[in-house]
């Protein structure tokens, strides 16, 4: 066992490794993100997941619905420290598996990895409490300042295969229901299919359908206890069909951009981030602070953001931005959603949020978003990203869509939805500080 | 001076053998405490302390000539005492209720402050010695956890023993226009010991001297909701550390503080509103804007959560005016306040 995969089964135990080690492994790390680019290019099937804010037993609740790294490919839209009280063992972790498995886990860059925001939000705080100085926090903010600002996610396809159960009549008959092709598929609480949408009812899908209360508690032993264990490409990977049918638009090929926080009205396109001097302290304003602290809004336009950084941005405003870039959706985190995802302005954009129970008090599920490849393999993918993405290939192809009655259907979706981890197994300090409320 | 909402208090050893729970109770002014410091050195105060305080301050406005009188109840380390008594032309009467631990904490507090004892002293004082020098203007029981001053009353007080029928304690004026303040105090009673304080209040000022009678009033600051996953989860939390807000089940929602009003007697008027609504519709936009510039504020969404679960609740009984004009009358501003329609 190499001294990686014995950093990576400590801190699995939630055990933090030694200074020395964390220096090396951030040496690493390094440079491996810096041959990254800003918008980083990732292959279809993928796992994105939202803020993780040092909740390091609910990552691993995380790892358990969703399947371990390597056997599924991740993606994690940033925030993983502070706020939580375990912001240095999950980034770690993370950090850790990124170097072991550098093509099975992407990295991408939250508000909250900055200097700044970590002496404010806990992480600093955490690592003079763990090590006695301040040495881990600066290596770690070293890193921070090579991930990526975002990740382009190709080859999804236009369905998710059906899960099905084994028995209930309930379950069936939705399966029958969505037999075409299934857009959308939400596996709730206990591994239970609450929803399966098929492609004719895109846009149906809101938060109000999905709440909490919707999604039945069963027990993890139960007969849908099968799916959570993780087998690899979980989930929407496989034999989904993802080709074009008289109900469904072709889908040729768009991307998914995630990014942590949203758009900004310095950039137009996906091609305006890559040009980006991302390796710094995340700054006040401009287009790289916009990417990592806006938010999403029911506007026109651009509106101020309440947060004194980043935007408000409009569905008229993704819309567009979608229709340029040849983008099929928008996947971003950064907001708390008590259902843990909300798609909004007709599922051209979701919020992913994997922190259940935030800072121990919210009281929401957490969630995560399998896309699965495309077997359709369209012309575009073998054509490579180069092709893909070049701005006067991204133009042409957008005017396929040019009248805009056509309306563009998004990649097959699964959000799986969990909760946080049991109180007993979270191994939470006795003494452990009180989540704050007005006393 | 700038005052923050809170003052430090020496720690001392945990008094002798007194019921764990009410300890538990009074280490919540503790937390209020250090949340606040927190606050005030950011640059903002709670949006709910600046709800009492445009509440306080309606009610101190008002044309009525002569003096009005505060009851703070659960006060605890609470400062608005010396916050308002920078004022020096106000003519006011205020007292606080605490248990006998906490008052005594802050009576050891005041002595050793000087500028804290001598706003006490010359508060209310037409010509307060230019020196400073000569008597304090106070007595402390230092025992019995007591001050009195011409204005300024500390009771070492167990809140649960006040129901109709008790006296008022002494120093306090039946016949002033008087307002009652509960910051996050009456939840940690039992429902029945939180009416009864209710009912104590309307008994003392409303009917049973109507003819002296110059209105009472009550503004309540405490968590509602509780059916909900964040409302469960903070019940279960708090219970984890011995916290039971014992109110909350029966006073859940708006419209319940509201009948609670009703139903106790403070009847001629009433109203409640969540801290959300109060910071969207309360606080003007100048001071929001100012707020969200003091720094990156990470924690909107979760922040709004929270102040859905927290209420300002407020009522009064006002007969009639001394001087029989309807611009005299004390509390008649507090039907003017922005009303959340549930």
């Amino acid at each position: 066992m190499s001294d990686l995969d014995r950093a990576i089964e400590q801190l699995r135990q939630c055990r933090p490794i030694p200074e020395l080690q964390v220096r090396e492994i951030c040496f690493k790390a390094r440079e491996i993100l810096i041959e990254e680019a800003n918008v980083q290019i990732v292959d279809a099937p993928v796992t994105i997941c939202g803020d993780i804010h040092g909740q390091f037993h609910d990552l691993m609740e995380l790892f358990r619905v969703g399947g371990d790294c390597p056997d599924t490919n991740y993606l994690f839209m940033g925030d993983f420290v502070d706020r939580g009280f375990y912001s240095l063992e999950s980034f770690l972790l993370l950090l850790c598996l990124k170097v072991r498995y550098p093509d099975r886990i992407t990295l991408i860059r939250g508000n909250h990895e900055s200097r700044q925001i970590t002496t404010v939000y806990g992480f600093y705080d955490e690592c003079i409490r763990k090590y006695g100085s301040a040495n881990v926090w600066r290596y770690c903010c070293d890193v921070f300042d090579y991930l990526a600002l975002g990740a382009l996610v190709i080859g999804a396809g236009s369905s998710v295969q059906p899960t099905r159960l084994v028995d209930g009549e309930d379950a069936e008959a939705k399966v029958r229901e969505a037999e075409d092709e299934v857009e959308i598929e939400v596996i709730g609480l206990g591994g239970v299919v609450t929803r399966q949408m098929s492609r004719r009812d895109a846009g149906m899908i809101n938060s109000t359908n999905l709440t909490p209360s919707a999604l039945p508690h069963l027990s993890s032993s139960g007969p849908a206890g099968a799916l959570l264990t993780g087998v690899p490409g979980t989930g929407a990977s496989g034999n989904s069909r993802g080709i074009a049918n008289a109900n469904t638009p072709a889908n040729t090929g768009g991307a998914v951009l995630c990014v942590h926080g949203g758009l900004s009205p310095l950039i137009d396109s996906v091609d305006k981030i890559r040009l980006l001097d991302r390796k710094q302290e995340v700054p006040h304003d401009g287009a790289m602070c916009d990417l990592l602290w806006s938010d999403p809004e029911e506007i026109d336009g651009w509106g101020l953001s309440p947060r004194g950084a980043g935007f408000l941005f409009g569905a008229d405003i993704v819309k567009q931005f979608n229709h340029l870039n040849n983008l099929t959706l928008i996947a971003r985190a950064h907001q708390l959603v008590m259902e843990g995802f909300k798609e909004m302005f007709d599922s051209s954009i979701v919020t992913v949020w994997s922190a259940p129970n935030y800072c121990y008090r919210c009281g929401n599920v957490a969630a995560i978003l399998e896309l699965g490849e495309d077997n359709s393999n369209s012309v575009l993918r073998s054509g490579g990203e180069e092709v893909l993405f070049n701005r006067e290939n991204t133009r042409r192809l957008a005017s396929t869509y040019m009248g805009g009655s056509m309306k563009r259907g998004g990649p097959g979706r699964r959000y799986r939805v969990f909760e946080a981890a049991a109180q007993d197994s979270r191994g939470m300090p006795s003494k452990k500080p009180m989540p704050y409320y007005f006393l | 001076m700038a005052i923050p909402t809170r003052f430090a208090t020496p720690s001392m050893a945990a008094p002798p053998s007194s019921a764990e729970k009410d300890r538990t109770v009074q280490q919540t002014d503790m937390d209020a405490l250090v949340s606040r410091c927190s606050a005030v050195q950011t640059g903002y105060l709670t949006d709910p302390t600046k709800a009492i305080d445009q509440i306080v301050e309606s009610f101190l406005s008002r044309p009525f000539q002569g003096k009005k009188q505060i009851i703070s109840l659960g006060a605890g380390s609470d400062t608005r005492f010396f916050r308002l008594a920078t004022n020096k032309s106000l003519q006011l009467l205020y007292h606080e209720f605490d248990f006998p631990q906490v008052t005594s904490r802050k009576i050891t507090a005041i002595q050793r402050h000087k500028e804290l004892a001598t706003i006490i002293s010359e508060f209310g004082q037409v010509n307060p010695p230019e020196d400073g020098s000569g008597v304090p203007g106070f007595r402390v029981d230092a025992r019995a956890g007591s001050l009195s001053s011409l204005c300024y009353y500390i009771h070492p007080i167990d809140l649960r023993t006040l129901k109709p029928g008790v006296p008022l304690p002494a120093g306090i004026d039946a016949t002033l226009p008087t307002l009652f303040i509960s910051e996050c105090c009456l939840i940690y009673l039992s429902p029945n010991e939180a009416d009864d304080i209710f009912r104590w209040i309307t008994s003392s000022f409303g009917q049973a001297s109507e003819s002296n009678s110059n209105g009472v009033g009550i503004v309540l600051y405490e968590p509602i909701g509780g059916d909900d996953s964040f409302g469960k989860v903070m019940i279960r939390n708090l219970s984890q550390r011995g916290i039971v807000l014992r109110t909350l089940q029966r006073y859940s929602t708006l419209e319940r503080q509201k009948e609670r009003m009703r139903v106790l007697g403070f009847n001629t008027g009433m109203g409640a509103c969540d801290v959300n609504f109060i910071h969207n519709e309360w606080i003007d936009s100048k001071e929001k804007e100012r707020i969200d510039g003091l720094e990156l504020l990470d924690e909107r969404e979760e922040w709004v959560l929270l102040a859905k679960h927290y209420c300002i609740a407020w009522g009064w009984i006002e007969q009639h005016a001394a001087s029989g004009s309807a611009a005299d009358l004390s509390f008649q501003s507090w039907s003017q306040f922005p009303i959340q329609r549930s």
